[in-house]
């Protein structure tokens, strides 16, 4: 018998991968970047660069530091000059025991160990993470912690009081091992909501949110109306289209990138042309303004936005022009409708769902704007021009901050969120007209 | 489309299109002055041509290597995007599936996603594959951005394409995926090729991804290596806008061969036919 598959399995078999792939590469980081914001994860702090929901033990460096300390603790009690001491450290060493007793007495904590010994013994680096860490209870943990913190500041008197020079320097050096250990034994890094407390009230966050808005909203509108200007314009017949066209595609299909890196040149300072000329013309009072104040500063992100994107936008909305009958504007004249009249009542109702559709995509690009800016003027001066999506990227890998980064994230891909779900309000099933067919 | 064009517009046409370029012009026309003459003027035309600021820019920084770079990994990008967009968007735009419309929405959302709000977990899953600093580790981050979008496009022109042909090759026995590469694929080719080219443009612009996966010099793609050739403490302007120029240049010529197709493709997502 031959397997066959009908239509419609078919037709969910081929949109199958693509749309898993899709949902893998960006719902499922999403969830992760929402799971990371809840914690407090550094990747730069090693007790902190691991997601611990309950306390945890770094079994490695335990077991490395247990076989030493272990040892040292016996031979310090030999070593005491003063009964007392011999007696404080005889009691550490004791509780010591019995806590390592209690750990390996945890649920299969005593044959990991045993393999994570075995490991340490020949020398071989642990990359496994489920080997090296293991979950401990979390009182077990908080009373381990005390007890080194307390051991330790003991020994670390007694070394200080003692007479014997050689017993001090050795006690020393025991504090020290107990202080290592304490850095093993870590505690839930899990802070729920407390990372978006923390930015909620931060000012930082504010400006930043303050800054993208602005960008977003001015260098949005001024597109908008300078690329339905030009649309209008060249809504006709006329020699050279192809020269036209071409000259107003290479903005757009530059990277970004290099874009920011030419309006670097043209604002600066002392080589920039466009600087120059501003002053000049008396726009500006120097021509340093434009890169080192933050209005200028903004000024220059938004201006070199408008000139990098306003062409595409005339070209979506010429394209929406096109679509319009000449009848309808033949009856709008017939009827008496003036220019004005006929582009209020005939272009731009028609023109509207290409116009939103068009709005959607830019809003949602320049509240993400990360590149021109950040080659620009780097989110200065003094954060003057910093974009939210900035300062997440500043968290999260100048600072290796991933929890509170995250929190960042969160907050844009949220706000993304509304603008489109308020976007896709406005347009409706316009959106997918056409794509689903019958 | 009856207005008829006179002097005054190609007064306006120029001045426009002159804006439009003159950044480019300008850095064009810095590209070959001498180093020392970008300092101290704002003269158009250096009186001493001289090719020294393009012998810096490709000895100071690998920059054919970020091209090459960008290559590969915008060919490969473009390439596992129209594999698996093509066959999704034929099967959403023409076999009877159910849940379209909300199979559309999420990609439609996918391709809205703020980079910023997915590439910790991407840079620690791509860390813990072992492939930073690799073409790779750009090509899967890559996908979030490519497939989305060529999904997108490509369902538009898949619609555009008659139903008859189909019918009547169905009609003749054919079965879907017969039809699919001997009747749809052939008609469905300039549109495929249209998101192709926006794709790799896409890819080749990238830049987020690009910073923080492949961090090592040999391993940039062109907008890094671009943006990283101002150092802390002198800005080689000379050496920029040769640089810039270089890069500029295969855009230039992608741009005049294809335009026709690229204008289609952009606005096809957002016209009404």
């Amino acid at each position: 018998m031959k397997f066959q598959l009908n239509e419609k399995q078919l037709g969910y078999a081929m949109v199958a991968p693509a749309l898993i792939l899709v949902i893998l590469v960006t719902l499922w980081p999403v969830a992760q970047s929402f799971y990371n914001s809840l914690f407090d994860y550094r990747l730069n702090d090693p007790s902190r660069s691991e997601r611990f929901l309950s306390s945890n033990m770094d079994l490695e460096r335990y077991a490395n530091d247990y076989f030493y300390l272990s040892r040292d603790l016996e031979a310090l009690e030999g070593q005491a000059p003063d009964p007392d001491d011999a007696a404080a450290v005889a009691e550490i060493s004791q509780e010591f025991e019995a806590y390592h007793a209690e750990l390996l007495e945890m649920d299969g904590l005593a044959e990991q160990y045993e393999e994570v010994e075995g490991m340490i013994a020949s020398f071989t680096a642990i990359a496994d993470r489920e080997l090296k860490y293991a979950s401990v209870e979390n009182d077990w943990a908080e009373g381990f912690k005390a007890f080194l913190d307390d051991a330790s500041e003991q020994l670390t008197t007694i070394s200080q009081n003692t007479e014997s020079e050689e017993f001090s320097v050795t006690a020393g050096n025991v504090a020290g091992s107990l202080d290592s250990v304490n850095t093993a034994v870590i505690e839930s890094n899990f802070i729920g909501f407390d990372n978006y407390q923390r930015y909620l009230t931060d000012s930082r966050m504010w400006q930043s949110m303050w800054n993208t808005l602005l960008f977003t909203i001015t260098s949005v509108f001024a597109e908008l109306v300078l690329g339905l200007m030009i649309a209008l314009l060249i809504n006709r017949a006329f020699v050279g289209r192809g020269i036209v066209r071409a000259s107003v595609l290479i903005p757009w299909a530059i990277p970004t990138a290099v874009a920011a890196m030419m309006w670097g040149f043209l604002y600066d300072g002392q080589t920039g042309i466009v600087a120059h000329y501003f002053e000049q013309f008396g726009l500006i009072d120097d021509a340093s303004v434009l890169l080192s104040t933050g209005a200028g500063g903004m000024f220059s992100v938004i201006f070199a936005d408008v000139w990098k994107t306003t062409p595409y936008m005339a070209l979506l909305l010429l394209a929406g022009l096109q679509t319009i009958p000449g009848s309808l504007y033949e009856a709008a004249e017939v009827d008496g409708a003036g220019k004005w009249q006929q582009f209020w009542k005939v272009t731009l109702p028609l023109l509207k769902s290409a116009i939103l559709v068009a709005l959607l995509f830019r809003t949602l690009d320049a509240f993400r704007v990360f590149d021109l800016i950040f080659v620009l003027t780097g989110g200065g001066p003094a954060n003057a021009t910093e974009s939210i999506s900035i300062y997440a990227y500043i968290t999260l890998f100048s600072q290796s901050n991933f929890g509170a980064g995250s929190v960042l994230s969160v907050i844009v891909f949220i706000s993304v969120a509304i603008i489109s779900t308020l976007f896709i309000k406005f347009i409706g099933s316009d959106l997918f007209a056409g794509k689903t067919g019958r | 489309m009856n207005k008829r064009a006179g002097i005054g517009f190609y007064i306006f046409l120029v001045v426009f299109v002159f804006f439009v370029m003159f950044p480019f012009i300008w850095v064009f026309l810095t590209s070959i002055k001498p180093p020392g003459e970008i300092f101290n003027n704002f003269r158009w035309f250096t009186s001493s041509p001289s090719l020294e600021s393009y012998d810096n820019a490709i000895n100071n920084r690998p920059l054919f290597r970020y091209m090459w770079n960008s290559f590969v990994v915008s060919t490969l990008t473009t390439l596992i995007a129209i594999g698996f967009a093509s066959i999704a968007a034929y099967a959403l735009t023409r076999l009877p599936i159910r849940f379209k419309g909300v199979i559309l929405g999420i990609i439609l959302a996918a391709s809205m996603f703020p980079q910023i709000a997915i590439i910790s977990p991407i840079y620690n899953f791509v860390t813990a594959a072992g492939l930073r600093n690799s073409y790779m580790g750009l090509v899967i981050p890559y996908i979030t951005v490519s497939l989305p979008l060529a999904i997108w496009i490509l369902a538009t022109f898949f619609q555009k394409i008659p139903w008859e042909l189909e019918e009547s090759a169905k009609l003749d026995g054919a079965s879907p995926f017969q039809t699919f590469r001997k009747i749809i694929f052939p008609l469905a080719a300039p549109g495929v090729f249209t998101t192709g080219i926006l794709v790799f443009i896409a890819a080749w612009n990238e830049y987020l991804f690009a910073l923080t996966i492949n961090t090592s010099d040999e391993w940039r793609t062109v907008p890094v290596g671009i943006s990283f050739y101002q150092s802390q403490f002198t800005i080689p302007w000379g050496d920029i806008s040769a640089a810039t120029v270089l890069v500029t240049i295969p855009i230039v010529i992608l741009v005049l061969i294809f335009q026709r197709r690229i204008v289609a493709g952009l606005t096809s997502g957002s016209v009404k036919e």
